[in-house]
């Protein structure tokens, strides 16, 4: 059903959902070290996972991603204490609701990278990477958007 | 109107090098709603601060994005630098095209692109970002202390020569706790009472400590800064205001022969009594129980002797409302009690026959033995026969780190107080044999594992690495049958007198106590930190911190210390008469929250309470979710569990990130 | 044996009840219909059989505003019963403002003749909870069905059939939210696809924007849905808005143990975790 376009052609949009304190911090940690990763990943800072609601996800492959990345704090490191821990349960209930509704949810990756994990998000990210390049464009996705066109795109 | 400046910044090389900022700034110059787009080789610096001062008043720009390094290294230089100019400084965001961008990449297009896609989020971010206010909090300036062991009495202490009031509530009739009971400490045997009694002292004659004893936290009412106390003082039958504490009415009381709780019931105190002689204030209390006026309704002894007519029979409890900012909960420890098999999860240890044979105790019945001031004045007597017991076993580990009996930790103090006890009995029957049945000498910390090995090498301790299967009586002595896993061998010793070293568990009823108060406990009831590693003293609630054993396992060194940890944070609290908290807290849409609570039910911190919203008839129209902004911590779990998205977090707005989604991708 | 139309007269003449929600009989064949009845001398058109369907727990959220002065009677089916404790347990009602006349059912048609699906898994044809409970014949033993067949049926398909399943069922959605006006738990004044700042569901109707609702209908009913099935019977377009809502009940019972409407003390899964919830699926 998705088209696979050319792997070497083919360059994942990958919306990345983190908390500050552990994941955000530990992508700087990468940076600091210098550590190489692919760039198709934008992140978007939030102060907890708790914060991270499922329509944010919904809203990031309505915008055309071709995969999420969602991280935060390992159980019991979270700076509120449980915010990660109400965050897994709604990823639970939630990455089953899309795959009972067709979507693959290999497109839909949750990690746990605290703030000393600088060398784990960049191998994260090149794996994710590769793995939706695999997958191919989510074109199952950005192919009902398309049905009704609404020019919301900025620029 | 929006009208953001966007600045770009080269750090040097450090983004220069991988990512075409000159091709950027202009790129970005054309994104919708940027009036301004400038670059510079080091924006962080004076005249790169000074460009986005002076582009916010030439261009009358509203939001400001500055291409750089991480929010977490400059976010706070540059919203400084923004202020100055007069915009708010929660109009300012960084783009992170150093850590997330420049050093990642290798590649000049695919970075400059990069960097390009997270400034445009960052610019339809900022054009919804509103101007906050930081959180402005009044601040009760003084603290209530829990407790009247030594953690709180040293919090109360640090506090009140800090120079802010402090109200000490102790459940006893004396301060003083444990470490009052304690013969000798470790690793110095210097006496316990010798060395807490002048701090007993310091806070009954403080002029910045109000102490409440035998009386209890009542209620607890408000948050951070704010808080209103119900004090219960428990009534004592005698008015502390009048009394003198000459002690004639404990001599002539008829009623002699009750426990003494403070001797671990190895001695016996009357009906009216002060726990102990250094007791703290010296104001004694009638034992309703035991009193055989309370009885009989007759006696009265005491009131007659009573020359300043202190007895007032009739008195009942009080209580009183104390308004502070600060909290710090010391409530200590209580010995997991094994003479029966207890209803709750642990299983006692009946094998080892606490509770039926007068001469198998705890540790701290054995502390009152070897105690100057103890029942035997400091004689290790048997409490069977008072013969002094020639062979001892002492047992470690009896309750902690045993998970078929409930508890799995380790209780911390016990090798170092065993190793003590074997010291301080051969130190009084020189011919005496102290065994020791342990799993594993933990003995880290100051001086420790030299005190333990004294014990063993020039006192002779006899430690034997095992545990005891069980202890039995036969004639005058006591079978202790037990294992030498070094050796391979059972052992059976007969023994005098059996000491086990009892796991510490939390005072009960702690669970009441922390829900009263709002703060979390673990499954043994020990009250939670806030963090583990970072937030050792503070508890989940601001502005309530945690010290001594209430917390965890602790010997009188780290009690201490944490209480004055506790005591500077509340010092540190108490420095101002406002708080300033970052404003990034949720607040509640009203006219669409329905009250399902679901908010409440989720926040970590107890923030979000219930609002009534009346009409102008003062009928109630619907109950909505309030968020206590003192309280608040910003984490937004509750945002997410919202349905109707009633409920926002100020900084990290649905509308903020709902703009980041869409921008992200192009 | 007290009818329902003598204990409503009873309760409305001791003025005990503002209303008396319940059934009477439809102008169409092997139809009832909802009627709230405020005077005694309109009780008696109370009835209850089989053909009683629908849910009545729907008249005790707010937006009906029948609760507000005295408690409102409602006669409930063990199953509608359900929904009255979701109520309670998200401080929607509190039990006394609500008399729960309990029916015993022996299962429901929607044409007289066939059972109602959600009859063949239900195990309370006595209500849990009740003020007063009518009817005593014996409890016929309806033949047990797994409440998750269809459930473990649909998730053998494939993932492009499981998609291609949904957006054809999804493209029939016009949105005239009769399924959530209907659900008894869907009791927001203001529901999120009415919200507009931020818009996150569009308003109108498209595959993705349909896909956005119901994905969002479903998880904000997780762990909360009681089954009784009325978005579905109320959705025009006859989507399988059951399955959507099943597969949520079967994950958090599967992952969290929990079953809604059973207990209104209990906190909802969602708005709760444990330490060892699962995470197999995190990196």
């Amino acid at each position: 059903m998705e088209e696979k376009i050319l792997t070497s052609q083919f360059e994942p949009k990958i919306a990345s959902f983190v908390c500050t304190w552990c994941t955000y911090t530990g992508a700087d940690l990468a940076g600091t070290s210098r550590l190489k990763y692919e760039p198709n990943v934008r992140i978007i800072r939030l102060p907890c996972t708790g914060r991270i609601d499922y329509n944010l996800i919904i809203k990031a492959f309505e915008n055309g991603a071709d995969g999420i990345l969602v991280s935060g704090c390992h159980p019991n490191d979270c700076h509120y204490s449980s915010g990660n821990f109400y965050a897994r349960r709604r990823f639970i209930v939630f990455r089953e609701l899309l795959q009972f509704i067709g979507i693959d949810v290999r497109r839909v990756q949750f990690a746990w990278v605290s703030a000393a994990e600088g060398a784990k998000w960049a191998k994260l990210v090149n794996k994710f990477t590769s793995e939706i390049k695999d997958l191919g464009q989510f074109t199952n996705y950005q192919k009902i958007k398309r049905d009704i066109f609404l020019e919301e795109a900025v620029i | 109107m929006s009208r953001i400046g966007v600045f770009v910044c080269y750090c040097g090389e450090n983004i220069g090098r991988t990512v075409n900022c000159s091709e950027v700034t202009q790129r970005a110059a054309k994104l919708r709603d940027v009036v301004y787009s400038v670059d510079y080789k080091y924006m962080c610096s004076d005249p790169g601060q000074q460009i986005i001062k002076d582009a916010i008043k030439k261009y009358n720009l509203n939001g400001i994005v500055v291409a750089s390094c991480s929010p977490l290294m400059h976010e706070k230089t540059f919203r400084h630098a923004v202020v100055e100019a007069g915009l708010n400084p929660f109009l300012c965001e960084l783009a992170n095209i150093r850590e997330h961008c420049s050093w990642v990449h290798d590649d000049k297009r695919n970075a400059t692109d990069k960097a390009l896609d997270l400034i445009r989020m960052m610019v339809e971010k900022v054009k919804k970002n509103l101007p906050l206010d930081t959180i402005k909090i009044p601040v009760t300036r003084r603290a209530l202390v829990i407790g009247g062991g030594v953690a709180g009495i040293q919090a109360a202490l640090d506090i009140a020569d800090g120079g802010k009031e402090v109200v000490m509530v102790e459940k006893s009739p004396s301060i003083g706790g444990h470490m009052a009971q304690l013969s000798e400490t470790f690793p110095t045997l210097d006496c316990s009472q010798c060395i807490l009694t002048p701090k007993m002292v310091d806070v009954n004659s403080h002029k910045n400590i109000k102490l409440y004893t035998y009386s209890e936290i009542e209620n607890v009412k408000g948050y951070i800064g704010n808080f209103e106390i119900t004090i219960r003082k428990k009534t004592r039958y005698v008015d502390d205001s009048i009394c003198n504490g000459c002690g004639i009415c404990i001599e002539k009381c008829p009623q002699k022969k009750i426990n003494s709780e403070f001797n671990t019931n190895l001695g016996t105190r009357k009906a009216i009594y002060v726990p102990f002689p250094q007791a703290v204030p010296n104001i004694p209390v009638i034992d309703k129980e035991n009193c055989t006026y309370f009885k009989n309704g007759k006696c009265k002894v005491c009131e007659k002797f009573c020359d300043r007519n202190a007895i007032k029979f009739e008195q009942t409890d009080e209580f009183i409302k104390e308004n502070v900012g600060a909290i710090v909960v010391a409530t200590g420890f209580d010995l997991y009690s094994i003479e029966k098999e207890r209803s709750d999860n642990y299983q006692g240890y009946g094998e080892y026959g606490y509770g039926k044979d007068p001469d198998i105790i705890n540790s701290l019945q054995f502390e009152r033995l070897l105690s100057a001031s103890g029942p035997t004045l400091g004689e290790v007597t048997r409490p069977s026969d008072g013969k002094i017991p020639e062979t001892v076993v002492f047992i470690q580990c009896v309750g902690s780190r045993d998970k078929s009996k409930g508890i799995e930790f380790c209780s911390k103090i016990c090798c170092m107080y065993t190793a003590k006890h074997t010291m301080l009995y051969k130190h009084k029957v020189h011919n005496g044999k102290a065994f020791v049945f342990y799993m594993d000498i933990r003995a880290a910390g100051k001086n420790y594992d030299e005190f333990v090995r004294r014990a063993i090498e020039e006192d002779e301790a006899i430690y034997l690495r095992g545990r005891v299967s069980r202890i039995y009586r036969e004639k005058d002595k006591l079978i202790v049958k037990g294992a030498d896993t070094l050796i391979g061998k059972q052992v059976e010793i007969a023994a005098d007198l059996v000491v086990l070293a009892t796991a510490m568990l939390p005072q009960k009823d702690t669970v009441p106590f922390a829900q009263k108060l709002g703060i979390g406990y673990d499954k043994y009831h020990f009250l939670s930190e806030a963090h583990p590693k970072l937030k050792p003293i503070e508890t989940n609630t601001a502005g309530i911190f945690l010290a001594g054993a209430c917390q965890a396992p602790k010997d009188i060194p780290e009690a201490v210390a944490q209480a004055s940890a506790a005591a500077s944070k509340v010092l540190g609290l108490c420095s101002n008469d406002q708080l300033e908290r970052e404003p990034y807290v949720a607040y509640v849409n009203e006219s669409s929250c329905i009250g399902c609570e679901f908010c409440l039910q989720s926040c970590t911190y107890s923030a979000i309470e219930n609002k009534s919203i009346v009409n102008s008839k003062g009928e109630l129209v619907k109950k909505v979710a309030y968020v206590n902004k003192g309280v608040c911590q910003g984490c937004g779990t509750c945002v997410s569990i919202c349905r109707s998205k009633s409920i926002d977090l100020a900084g990290y707005t649905d509308e903020q990130i709902y703009s980041e989604i869409n921008s992200m991708f192009v | 044996m007290n009818s329902i139309s003598e204990i409503a007269k009873k309760l409305l003449d001791e003025n005990r009840v503002s209303a008396v929600v319940g059934y009477s009989i439809g102008s169409l064949p092997n139809k009832t219909k909802t009627v709230i009845v405020k005077s005694s001398q309109q009780a008696e058109k109370l009835i209850f059989n089989n053909l009683c369907v629908n849910n009545l727990a729907i008249y005790l959220t707010k937006s009906f505003r029948l609760t507000t002065q005295k408690p409102v009677a409602v006669v409930m089916k063990g199953c509608d019963v359900k929904s009255v404790t979701g109520l309670i347990q998200e401080k929607q009602i509190e039990r006394e403002q609500v008399f729960i006349i309990g029916v015993k059912c022996n299962g429901v048609s929607e044409d007289g003749k066939n059972l109602s699906p959600k009859c063949y898994s239900c195990k309370l044809q006595t209500p849990k909870m009740y003020d007063i409970l009518v009817g005593e014949e014996e409890e016929k033993n309806i033949e047990f069905k797994n409440p998750f067949s269809d459930v473990e049926e649909f998730e053998k398909k494939s993932l492009d059939e499981r998609w291609n399943f949904w957006m054809n069922e999804l493209e029939k959605c016009v949105k005239c939210y009769a399924c959530r006006q209907v659900c008894p738990l869907c009791y927001c004044e203001k529901c999120i696809v009415d919200k507009t700042v931020p818009r996150w569901i569009e308003p109108h109707t498209s595959k993705s924007s349909n896909l956005s609702w119901h994905i969002t209908r479903a998880f904000h009913l997780a762990g909360r849905c009681t089954g009784c099935g009325e978005c579905e019977r109320a959705c025009h377009h006859n989507i399988p808005l059951s399955l959507l809502n099943k597969k949520m009940a079967k994950v958090v019972y599967d992952n969290f143990n929990y079953q809604a409407g059973l207990d209104d003390k209990a906190k909802s899964p969602l708005a709760d975790f444990k330490f060892q919830d699962k995470e197999d699926f995190i990196r």
